[in-house]
């Protein structure tokens, strides 16, 4: 398995996240955000942190840059997964790649927190806890975008004690195709004992399976 | 020819403005409006080059939907727009 890891002007959790993958046996490569050769990857994140310092929105200008271009084709042509982690998240929604739009958080303050979340993946839902960092993770969608949504079962990661004010207590969501991941919470950041959660690892096992099957 | 803007976007009506609430509550706080409803926006001031009046402002709107706004959270008003 091998990962692209792209790197923004910004991005703080590239080497997190290629840690966390190497810890599960993965290749991985940082990526410049110029880099548009996506071929060689069985799958790409897009870390946490920030973008051209989340200049307009968080998001907005990363949408534009050459490899976040590149996704539509590497997806289509190359049947590739995506993976936006917090910062990550954001700029898949600016992108239209995932549907709706993550927000300002309710209570106008960064989030700086270890949460509570349940995941559903394959009706075996289970309770973990990640960090999240972040001043816009409120996840919002119009009521008929919410619709498809939930009828469609996209939403694989809910907050239990929602701390953002996100619509449904939406934390993570698939595309339609179950190739493109969002979610705002930091499964790479709880990985190894020395942080002192290691839930993260739920995640990049169910990824692992997704990608194998 | 080189055309000035100015464009201003703000958040669509129900979706929810944390920092315009908490301006809000400043403004009660200190009793300089006790009945205040604050939306928080931001102001783009911008020159675009185009042949005719036309494609100015098709190239302008499209700045505004793809860079300057998101249509799924915010609106966008043109305040001014003229030949520089």
């Amino acid at each position: 398995m091998k990962a692209g890891i792209i790197v923004f002007p910004g991005t703080n959790c590239d080497i997190d996240t290629k840690r966390a993958c190497e810890h599960f046996g993965w290749q991985a490569e940082y990526l410049w955000h110029d880099e548009t050769c996506l071929d060689k990857y069985d799958v790409i994140f897009l870390p946490g942190g920030f973008s051209y310092g989340d200049y307009i929105r968080a998001g907005r200008l990363a949408k534009f840059s050459p490899a976040v271009m590149a996704l539509n084709d590497y997806i289509e042509r190359k049947n590739g997964f995506v993976i936006g982690i917090c910062n990550g998240f954001q700029v898949l929604c600016e992108r239209k790649l995932l549907p709706g739009i993550l927000s300002m958080n309710d209570s106008t303050k960064f989030i700086c927190d270890i949460v509570p979340l349940k995941v559903s993946i394959d009706s075996h839902p289970e309770d973990i806890c990640l960090p999240v960092a972040h001043a816009e993770g409120r996840y919002i969608a119009s009521p008929e975008t919410l619709k498809e949504i939930e009828d469609n079962g996209m939403v694989f990661l809910r907050y239990k004690d929602n701390p953002n004010g996100s619509v449904n207590d939406i934390a993570g969501l698939y595309d339609r195709d179950n190739r493109i991941i969002g979610l705002m919470p930091h499964p790479e950041r709880a990985i190894f004992k020395e942080t002192g959660l290691e839930d993260g690892k739920y995640f990049f096992k169910m990824f692992e399976n997704a990608l194998n099957n | 020819m080189k055309y000035k803007a100015e464009v201003v976007v703000t958040l669509k009506d129900g979706i929810r403005d944390p920092q315009g609430t908490a301006i809000d509550t400043v403004l009660k706080r200190t009793s300089m409006e006790e009945d205040s409803e604050v939306r928080v926006g931001k102001y783009f001031n911008l020159f675009v080059n185009a042949d005719n009046d036309e494609k100015a402002n098709d190239k302008l709107h499209k700045i505004c939907e793809e860079v300057l706004s998101n249509p799924i959270l915010e609106s966008y008003r043109i305040e001014r727009f003229e030949k520089s």
